[in-house]
């Protein structure tokens, strides 16, 4: 296909030089505005180095006489600069001319639509192509990180493909989804995530994040991406805008253009990024003797002559005279370290190695005088940091476009592309099934080896095996073994793509008609060997699951748009719209087990057990509409409206309505302010409000739904039916109302510029699962009922520091977001709005959403300092929750004040929302050279380390952060003031390891992302093969400072439930990057 | 040509607009039944009826669940037998061994998740009951006669979520049809007298036996044994009586010759079974979990994970007169662990290998004939054929006849037979109650908890008869008792 597009370009260029010599002759054409391809009238058009010239008519025709072939023609025109052709022995010169950008009138695509920048009256942030170019990225969303304001992007996973989280101002649903609406060309994507299946057999809590859905489209694709941020621009989208809109535009070639051939490649090698530091065996066993001995020396009192445990033989370095209960003995590897030839392993470098990844995209794309194409094929392979881990990508695009007469253009555009991961089970800990590698590796002693006498990865098994010992701490399954033992496939077909027409009515009216669809395919396999023991299994556990599942969502959208100026001064634009929309997903599932070996691992290789298939649909309908106005681009005001009716809504409370208005005034075109701050040169004050809604409600969560378990009769499996949810007929979207004050500014012609936007907004109606008495034979009854609230600011500046033949610029953005809740479920006594909900997330219940906090704020005792002397014990508040705390342990805070602590002390510890993020860009351009330092952070934003459960706890049960080498040990030496002392049995003593502000990190971060330093090969080297050659080198998450003591201060394992936000309890770490590329345009 | 196209496009998406768009977004789950279009046929409520038998197999009732699914609840043995001076949470008394652990020392409060799993799981299995009963008046049956059957077994499901209800909670609110609104709660005795109209009905409709089916359904049998069991528990006597002879008279139930014969999945569905929870190895979703629940060490079970509770007391073990053949078949205090090498004990009954984790084939016998006996020894009293009721048991068991001059009142003598007969079988704590005896019992249990060589918990009785109603409840407006 695209050789032959490629040689048909090839003969038509030889054709046009063909005819390069002749006599003079006449020359007619028409001229053209490259982007919305109106005529451009009263253009200049002069034969080079003469007076003969002509302009253009009103339909953009002109026509020159006595031409010769070695002549040139200038086209000249105010706002699209100049262009010189040579005349060659054209008859005909059609010209399309490309407008120069100015910043406020640059286009800017809003939904169903584009509009100029100055004519924008919401907020609206833009990436542009150029932005896009610079930073090498997997997927589109790591290119919107740290660049625009209000956007926060979370990187909770360093798995090939993974997934980051988007959060446009906030969260403000907690059962609905947060993440914003992807409209891709105009199509509205489904972003389903169920379709990727789950292991039937891995408890939600562990449940490793998503792969991305949308990480199928290839960002070298993209043209550009708007983000759609307040409610008046997100209120077209209605029922779907409330968590923002993001608006993907695809690459299109150029009416006209010459046939150009873009090659992008990269290459380059990752490694892990940020590794904690855990114990090395020496110290490892020196605090695991501390521990045993502190509790052996406070549960028998040895050394207390007066006591009947007193025990002369105690020695705390070996087992003498101690029992063999109650963990006071010391495990024999670490009395006999010695004997033992000092085995020191370092788990964690055993299951990270360098791992390789590439990218190439090759496109085309041009046109000829009435139609344009563009098409790319790219190839994506990144291999994991850990062995087994693999992401691929071929992706495949299309888009023509052509004119079939003066009023109809068509287009089709066309993406598909196919995915394959490879997964290992590293975000769990190590206790999941499967277990997690990573937390496997970390908890694991370093005195065990790491492989068998045989060389086979040690597990319980003869030949030298120990690893089933934990070597004296808790057992965990060999990472090695979990590697070879599971394997793990996702694929990924996905084809989606629009055909459209646009068809011009009358003069000022357009008729646009699209057709979108996107299809979606999942099939996954994951095998669990037999060669895999389970933590002290004896046996394997072989399982095998086998998911597929298949999306159809086609979007059928008329639009007509209305454009009008009367007298130079009125500007109209008006929009309506009609919209249909359905998504249809199947999905089943298989599960084996009983598989006698490893030989077989698709399902026919054991015994199948179980089984499901499942189809779902949702359907919606939209009328919308939308005006905008303006005088003189000076007064502008923008009013939308749409309506939806989705399958999703009760019967009762069928259709919403989402209305949003909003206005401007640029300032700048008043004649006072020109005359006297003539250094602004932009000064728009907007203000909008705006109500949108979040359809992401179950799909027939209306509707009283009946399950179905098994009953065993006569021996056999019988069918049994009964209902599982109340049907409520109200049931509805949330509706979000947001107001949004912004202004946006330009100084000293444009050399400085930025936006500031404060907003504010209310989340109502909120789905919520509502307790109801048991008797019902329900627990929950999905209403719509509670209230969240973002309000926040925005800034983003652009400063082009140096402009001469040294550019320097500089972008900064800040974004700050306040999280409340306002109102939660129905009001009782005690809480008039509502009954704070309690989560359990990994570990029990340590999340609290309550009114007046954030939403899944983290829940516990307050940590208040360590008890230095037992003079301290006495003086502080009775602690009922430690039954015998020593000088050493923590003292916990009285937070209700009165006198005793107890479960009633618990408090809010902290959030996984940020106080602030922020990123700034610096690009310097000099001669041939580019460079770009990125650096984004967060700041205020809590981790809740589950880790620190287990690596932290002063047991010395597992190994553990190094930390605990600055542990409690005496008044005197007390370490770094936050570390409780060694205590194996701190359960019945300090109670240390209860869910407390110990557990709760400051995930604040400063992060330097992304370095590029490109270098443009003089044109001199490579005009004889290619127009521009650029070789560039990128590091990527080269640097980041952060005290958090895990691997990565973004994580959160289940970040798809708002209520358990923040949690690290085991997850595939982030990587560093570096990588060579190249740019070539032929 | 263009100019015709155009107009005539724009028409058909107006009336696309205006035609399709209500049937467009009425879309009706594809994978779920759901309550608009089920319960209308024969098939539909048979189906139905199931489903209230799948709620008999939940953790929170008569099955046991595994933790890492559910966070752990134990259901009705926990309850009964754990409660009870038969059995002890086991050496594990950390995490959600905890929850087990405070419930056999009373020392629970209303946000323990057990009895919450337990109130919550009997009402799922009522409200499936009371959907069934409220929709099947409206069914046409056409040919089929197997109506009165479903209303029965309906209503003999109903009752027995009810009966463990009642007594486990005392006042509760007891909807008797399918709906969303609240009932008020009422006490025990309500309860007992709504179980007796509703037993008596359900024995009407119920078959001897099901023509179709060779067991895991209840039959009129059942019914009428959770009927003379009610009659029993309100002190109606002469009725138990005559509902328990009834029994015994349609001759389809009797002994095992061997009281080992009783237990493991070899054995199930036999001649002495009145009414079983069923459960099936192999399905992933249909195994019990007992096995695993009650062993000792791993290594009794494949290698599966144990949870060692519901572990025999001392007093449960010194309850056995010597040569008890039921003793061996019952429980085991002889298991030395291969590990540590200490000496465990546990209960046999339902020792199993299961095909998977959590996937064991045993079922649980709710009611069997030897109960049938004893209760009407209880029902008749004192005398000669009461005797001779006991004796038929003792005899299979080894031991010798007892008889009116034997130790003890007739009372106590039948009282302890009925412990060692049914022992682990949820039936002691609702005898103790019954007989009025638990405070007396359960006094002297917590007394001499600590005395034996095992380590049984030390405890304090409080005294408490009833489990507190489950915080969760309360807060949604029920009154605590």
């Amino acid at each position: 296909m695209r050789t032959k597009v490629l040689l048909v370009c090839f003969v038509m260029s030889l054709m046009f030089i063909g005819q390069a010599f002749g006599q003079t002759h006449r020359v007619t054409g028409r001229v053209i505005d490259q982007d919305d391809r109106s005529p451009l009238p009263g253009l200049n058009i002069v034969v080079k180095n003469t007076q003969r010239g002509t302009t253009t008519d009103t339909d953009g025709r002109y026509a020159l006489e006595n031409v010769s072939p070695q002549d040139t023609l200038v086209f000249t025109y105010i706002g699209y600069g100049r262009e010189e052709v040579p005349v060659g022995g054209r008859a005909v010169i059609d010209m399309f001319m490309e407008s120069l950008v100015i910043r406020g009138e640059e286009v800017t695509v809003v939904g169903y639509g584009t509009q100029q920048r100055r004519e924008i009256t919401g907020s609206v942030a833009r990436i542009s192509t150029a932005a896009l170019r610079d930073i090498p990225v997997l997927s589109f969303e790591h290119a919107l990180q740290g660049q625009i304001s209000g956007v926060d992007v979370q990187e909770n996973t360093g798995e090939p493909g993974g997934q980051p989280n988007i959060r446009i101002r906030g969260t403000g649903s907690i059962s609905a989804g947060n993440e914003p609406l992807y409209v891709l060309d105009g199509l509205p994507m489904s972003k389903n995530l169920d379709l990727q299946g789950s292991l039937f057999r891995r408890r939600a809590a562990f449940k490793p994040p998503a792969t991305n859905p949308l990480a199928a489209l290839n960002p070298n694709d993209i043209e550009s991406i708007e983000v759609l941020k307040d409610a008046s621009a997100a209120a077209i989208y209605g029922s779907r805008g409330s968590n923002g809109v993001i608006l993907i535009t695809t690459k299109k070639g150029k009416f006209g253009g010459k046939p150009t051939i873009r090659f992008d490649s990269y290459t380059g090698t990752q490694s892990v990024a940020n590794q904690p530091d855990m114990m090395h065996a020496e110290e490892l066993i020196a605090y695991t003797q501390d521990s045993r001995n502190n509790n052996y020396i406070q549960d028998l009192d040895p050394l207390n002559p007066s006591s009947p445990d007193f025990n002369p033989s105690y020695d705390p370095t070996n087992n003498d005279g101690r029992p063999n209960v109650g963990n006071y003995r010391l495990p024999d590897q670490y009395v006999s370290w010695e004997a033992d030839g000092r085995t020191d392993t370092d788990w964690l470098d055993l299951i990270f190695s360098s791992a390789p990844i590439t990218n190439t995209t090759v496109s085309v794309s041009g046109g000829g005088p009435n139609s344009s194409y563009y098409i790319s094929g790219g190839y994506l392979k990144q291999d994991g940091i850990i062995e087994n881990s693999q992401f691929k990508r071929y992706s495949f695009s299309a888009h023509f476009i052509g004119d079939l007469n003066e009023s109809v253009t068509f287009g089709a555009n066309i993406h598909a592309s196919f995915t394959e991961s490879d997964r290992v089970p590293a975000n769990a800990p190590y206790f999941g099934r499967p277990p997690g590698i990573v937390y496997s590796a970390m908890v694991h002693s370093p005195v065990v080896k790491p492989l068998d006498d045989l060389g086979r990865p040690n597990q319980r098994a003869a030949d030298g095996a120990q690893s089933f010992l934990g070597g004296g701490t808790t057992s965990a399954s060999n990472p090695l073994a979990i590697i070879d033992g599971v394997d793990e496939t996702l694929d990924n077909h996905r084809t989606f793509g629009n055909v459209y027409a646009d068809i011009s009515l009358m003069k000022d009216l357009t008729f646009r008609s699209m057709v979108g669809i996107d299809l979606d395919n999942f099939q996954g396999s994951f095998f669990r060997g037999n060669s895999l023991l389970y933590r002290t299994a004896t046996t394997g556990d072989p399982y095998a699951q086998s998911n597929a599942a298949t999306r159809t969502n086609w979007v059928w959208e008329n639009t007509l748009n209305y454009k009008k100026s009367l007298r130079d001064v009125h500007n109209f634009t008006a929009l309506v719209g009609y919209t249909a929309q359905k998504d249809v997903s199947e999905s089943n599932t298989v599960i084996a087990n009983q598989f006698p070996d490893d030989q077989v691992q698709t399902l026919t290789g054991g015994v199948i057990s179980d089984g499901t298939s499942t189809k779902d649909e949702w359907s919606l309908v939209s009328l919308l509409a939308r005006v905008n106005y303006n005088y003189n681009y000076k007064y502008l005001l923008t009013a939308t409206i749409r309506s939806d009716r989705s399958s999703r809504f009760g019967p009762g409370n069928e259709t919403g309505t989402f209305p949003s208005f909003s206005v401007a005034w640029r300032m700048m075109e008043e004649d006072f302010m020109r005359d006297r701050f003539g250094f602004l040169s932009e000064l728009k004050l907007r203000a909008s409000y705006g109500e949108t809604g979040n359809f992401l409600i179950p799909n027939y969560g209306a509707i009283g739904l009946l399950s179905q378990g098994l009953y065993i009769d006569d021996d056999q499996p019988v069918v049994g039916v009964f209902p599982v949810t109340i049907s409520n007929e109200e049931l509805g979207w949330e509706t979000t109302k947001q107001v949004d004050l912004g202004i946006d500014f330009a100084l000293f012609e444009d050399r400085i510029y930025g936006t500031f936007d404060w907003y504010n907004s209310k989340t109502e109606d909120l789905l919520l699962q509502v307790g109801v008495q048991s008797q019902t034979g329900f627990t929950t009854a999905l209403q719509n009922i509670g209230k969240v609230q973002n309000k926040g600011f925005e800034l983003s500046l652009t400063s082009r520091n140096m402009v001469s033949a040294f550019q320097w610029s500089t972008e900064f953005n800040f974004s700050k977001n306040d999280n409340e809740v306002l109102e939660l479920g129905p009001g009782t006594d005690e809480f008039p709005d509502g009954a704070p909900i309690f989560v359990s997330g990994g570990a029990g219940v340590r999340h609290i959403t309550q009114v007046g906090a954030e939403l899944g704020s983290y829940y516990g005792y307050v940590v208040d300092g360590i008890y230095q002397t037992e003079a301290d014990i006495a003086n502080a508040p009775r602690d009922d929750i430690a039954p015998a705390a020593r000088p050493g342990d923590f003292r916990f805070k009285d937070v209700n004040g009165d006198g005793v602590i107890n479960t009633d002390d618990r408090t809010i510890t902290g959030s996984y929302h940020p106080d602030f993020i922020y990123g700034i860009t610096n690009r310097f351009y000099f001669k041939n050279f580019d460079l770009s330092i990125f650096f984004q952070g967060v700041e205020g934003r809590e981790i809740l380390n589950l880790t620190a459960r287990h690596m932290k706890n002063g047991e010395a049960n597992f190994n553990s952060y190094d930390i605990l080498t600055e542990r409690w040990r005496s008044a005197a030496e007390p370490g770094n003031g936050e570390t409780p002392r060694a205590d194996r049995a701190t359960g019945s003593h300090g109670q240390n390891n209860r869910p407390s502000s110990y557990q709760v990190e400051d995930g604040s971060y400063f992060r330097l992302r992304n370095l590029t330093i490109g270098y443009k090969l003089p044109r001199s080297l490579t005009s004889r093969v290619a127009q521009d050659v650029r070789i560039y080198v990128t590091g990527k998450n080269l640097f980041t400072s952060t005290d958090y003591i895990g691997f990565n201060p973004e994580v959160s394992l289940q970040s798809q439930n708002m209520l358990v936000q923040g949690e690290d309890y085991g997850a595939y770490p982030l990587t560093t990057t570096w990588i060579v590329g190249t740019n070539i345009t032929f | 040509m263009m100019k015709k196209i155009i107009p005539a496009s724009l028409l058909f998406s107006l009336l696309f607009i205006f035609s399709c768009s209500d049937d467009f977004t009425s879309l009706a789950p594809h994978s779920e039944r759901n309550v608009e279009n089920f319960y209308k046929t024969p098939g539909d409520i048979e189906i139905a009826v199931n489903g209230i038998y799948d709620a008999l197999q939940g953790g929170g009732t008569y099955g046991t669940t595994t933790e890492f699914a559910t966070g752990g609840t134990g259901g009705y043995w926990v309850l009964t037998e754990i409660r009870s001076d038969n059995t002890d949470q086991g050496p594990d008394v950390t995490g959600l061994s905890l929850q087990v652990a405070v419930l056999n020392r009373f020392e629970e409060d209303a946000l323990n998740q057990i009895p919450q799993g337990s109130w919550i799981e009997s009402y799922q299995g009522i409200a499936r009951a009371n959907a069934v009963l409220t929709r099947i008046g409206d069914v046409d049956f056409g040919a089929r006669q197997d109506k009165d059957s479903f209303i029965g077994e309906a209503l003999f499901l109903r009752s027995l979520f009810y009966y463990n209800l009642a007594l486990l909670f005392g006042n509760i609110p007891m909807p008797l049809t399918e709906t969303v609104s609240i009932s008020a709660q009422v006490p025990a005795a309500t309860v007992f007298t709504q179980l007796i109209t509703d037993l008596t009905d359900a024995a009407s409709k119920l078959p001897d036996v099901h023509p179709s089916t060779v067991g895991g359904r209840a039959t009129k049998g059942a019914a009428q044994t959770l009927l003379a069991r009610v009659y029993l528990t309100v002190g109606n006597n002469s009725a138990a009586e005559t509902a328990l002879r009834a029994i015994i008279s349609s001759g389809v139930f009797q002994l095992v010759p061997n009281y080992e014969d009783l237990w493991g999945p070899a054995n199930e569905l036999n001649t002495e079974s009145i009414f079983e929870v069923q459960f099936k190895s192999g399905l992933a979703t249909e195994g019990s979990g007992y096995a695993q629940a009650f062993a000792a060490d791993e290594t009794q079970v494949g290698g599966f994970p144990v949870n060692q509770r519901n572990r025999p007391t001392v007093d449960m073990i010194n309850a056995y007169e010597p040569g008890d053949l039921r003793f061996e078949a019952s429980m085991d205090t002889t298991f030395l662990n291969p590990t540590s090498g200490a000496r465990q004990r546990y209960v046999r009954k339902y020792l199993s290998v299961p095909a998977g984790d959590q996937d064991g084939d045993n079922n649980w016998i709710v009611f069997r004939y030897a109960d049938v006996l004893l209760m009407l020894a209880e029902a008749i009293g004192e005398g000669g054929e009461a005797y001779g009721l006991i004796n038929q048991l003792r005899t299979r068991a080894g031991l010798a006849d007892i008889e009116a001059n034997t130790a003890g009142t007739f009372e106590d003598k039948l009282l302890q037979e009925r412990r060692v007969e049914l022992a682990f079988e949820n039936h002691r704590w609702y005898d103790l109650l019954r007989f009025g005896k638990a405070q007396e019992v359960m006094q002297a249990h917590s007394a001499g908890a600590t005395l034996d060589t095992f380590d049984d918990p030390a405890f304090t009785f409080t005294g408490q008869l009833l489990y507190a109603i489950p915080q969760r409840e309360v807060d949604l407006g029920l009154d605590q008792n």
